[in-house]
This record gives C-alpha cells, structure tokens and sequence, in this order.
C-alpha cells in the first residue's frame, strides 16, 4: 500500500452554491474507497453527521417517514361513549379501516393518533392528557362527534369540558352525533391530507 | 309491617329515640328523626328491625333546610322502609351510617359532593364523581348552569 495515510487527510469538498456551509464538512468522499476498516467508521461517521447529511435527511428521509407515517395511522384503542360503537364499526369488514393502515392499539406508547370519541368530562380530563403525553412524537388528534368538540348537547354541563380542544390540541374536528363511520373516514383521510401538506 | 308497630319496635330497641313513623305508600313507613339521634336509630333498624341492607341514600335541597334519606331493605319482609331527617343551615351534617351499612361509604360520598351535606366520622369522604379541588354542589338550588368558561376547573393536580 503505497498510500500513506496523509495522503487520504480530509480536503475540503467543493460546496454547491446554496448549500451554507458550517465549519467545512469535510467528507472524504472521493477517496472513500481508498479507506482502509479502521478508518471507514469514523469518516461515515463525520458524513452522517456533517450537514450535507442532515440536509439529505430533509429532502429524501423525511418524507418517506411523512408517507409512511401518514398511510399507517394507529389509533389508540378507547371509547368514552357512544361515539366508540361508531369507531368500532369503522374497523369492521363493511367499512375496513385497514385498508388505510388504520389499526387500533391498545397501548399509547404505539400510537399516533388519539381519536377523542365521546363526552369528556372533567374526572376523565387529566386522564386523557396523561394518555396524549405518553404518546410519541409526532401525533395527531381527532375530535370526533359534537361532545368532543364543543360539549355537545351537554356543553353547560356542571360535570362536562366544552371541547377537548381545551385539554389537547385538535387537528381535525367531525361534525355529528354520533357521526357515522364514513365520516370518521372521512376525517382520517383528511388528517391524511393535512400531515402531507404540512410535510411533518 | 304496620306503621305502630314499628314505632313500637323501634322505641323498644332505642328508648332514647324521638322518631315518628308515618305511612309512605308502597314502604313500610318514613320515619323521621333528629340527626342527633342517627346512629342509635341506624343500629336498632339494622340490628332489631331487621332492615340488612342499604339501598340508596340521597339529600334534597329545602332551600331554608336539606333533608337527608336513606332507603333500606328487609330481606325478611321483603319490604323498604325510609329514614329520613331533616338538617338545618349553615353546615348542615349528620352521622355516617358507614359503621352500621358499609355501602353507606359511596352513597354518602356522593351526597356530600352533590348536596353538601356532611357525614362525619366518614372513612372515606372525598370526592366520587367531580374531580379532587371541584367547588361546586351542582345539585343544590343556588347552583346556576354556567357559561362554560365559569366552570373550569384545574384539572391537572400532580
């Protein structure tokens, strides 16, 4: 091996011209191959985390993640009332949920979405936001039926939040009482929309 | 059980007692009696009377008084019978009849929390419906319906 290992030193790799560069990002991309094992690892390193990388994550990463995200909502699995038969049948074979890769689970650590299907009220309020803080980034919330998303008929309600917008952030909200499931369809492909033109 | 008779009875097991007897259709009576005198007239209708079990327990608000009632049940007769008293204002409060019907302890929580009304030497009274720091009787004639933004409560206790 007649290459000295100062010969494969990082050089300064020609920057395109809207791409800032920070601190010279000096990825040996060129004399990569000539790498021997040992230093490999922590040039692939430095690439990874040098800031063409992150901007690569930008660009290809994240919206494969927003695409498969977004096609594979999970509820969390919960009912509050009648709302719930109406979620319940969306999974059912007439209306089949899954073909959009909406499955229900039952833990929140493995969901994204928190389908608010029913009254809430305040004993249950600080119930919920511990089940919406356990979930992972990133999250969604659906505010189904006219109780979840303003009190419904029970809005001045000694006993009753008006709204669930006043406890969790809501993104989409569906009208009805309860709303059928072709609605809350409905709803989840519009979330579907939203998280694509947000581009989270 | 005819309406003497239990007075009777009930005067027989608890002499100290000043409770009425009158009829009530479809029970064996309502009997009325000072809150002072509760848990004497609590033992002798559990114990003597015969009346085992404790169906509900409930307040109503007179406005100038509350009145607190319980309907209990005897397995032998397979007749109600009603005790009532009648509680006067401010802070009004009876004894808990948790020490004579265990199922007492809910019924109780939940008339104190909607009522307001007291029941001392309760083991467990707190609230059963309404979150811990809600400060309202809602089931009480002052209670007005609020605009929703005048009921929030705080929620989030650590």
């Amino acid at each position: 091996m007649s290459a000295a290992p100062s010969s494969v030193a990082p050089t300064a790799a020609p920057a395109p011209p809207d791409i800032p560069v920070i601190d010279a990002p000096s990825v040996p991309f060129v004399e990569i191959e000539a790498l021997r094992a040992e230093q490999f690892i922590p040039a692939a390193k430095e690439a990874l985390t040098s800031l063409l990388a992150e901007q690569a994550q930008g660009k290809l990463i994240r919206p494969v993640f927003n695409w498969a995200g977004r096609n594979s909502l999970f509820p969390l699995h919960w009912g509050l009332a009648c709302c719930a038969i109406e979620f319940a049948s969306m999974f059912s074979a007439r209306h089949d949920a899954e073909r959009f890769g909406v499955v229900p689970r039952s833990s929140p650590r493995q969901c994204d979405l928190m389908i608010v299907n029913g009254t809430v009220t305040w004993k249950v309020a600080h119930k919920l936001i511990t089940l919406y803080e356990q979930m992972p980034e990133p999250k969604w919330v659906i505010a189904m039926g006219n109780c979840a998303t303003g009190g419904g008929p029970f809005r001045t309600a000694y006993s009753v939040v008006p709204g669930v917008d006043k406890l969790v952030p809501v993104d989409v909200y569906i009208a009805g009482c309860p709303p059928r499931p072709e609605a809350l369809l409905d709803g989840i492909l519009t979330l579907e929309a939203l998280i694509r033109e947000r581009g989270e | 059980m005819p309406t003497e008779d239990l007075a009777t009875r009930l005067r027989a097991a608890a002499p100290e007692t000043t409770a009425t007897v009158e009829p009530l259709p479809g029970t064996d009576g309502r009997l009325r009696f000072p809150p002072d005198q509760a848990l004497a007239v609590f033992r002798a209708c559990q114990g003597v009377l015969g009346y085992r079990h404790l169906s509900m327990v409930g307040g109503i608000d007179w406005v100038d008084h509350r009145e607190v009632f319980y309907l209990v049940w005897s397995d032998e007769t397979r007749r109600y019978l009603m005790l009532s008293s009648d509680l006067p204002l401010p802070a009004p409060h009876i004894e808990s009849a948790t020490a004579v019907w265990p199922s007492a302890n809910y019924h109780e929580r939940e008339t104190w929390e909607m009522v307001g009304i007291g029941f001392d030497h309760h083991p467990d009274l707190r609230h059963l419906l309404m979150p811990d720091g809600y400060q309202f009787n809602p089931l009480l004639r002052s209670f007005k319906l609020h605009e929703p933004e005048e009921l929030e409560v705080k929620v989030r206790h650590v």
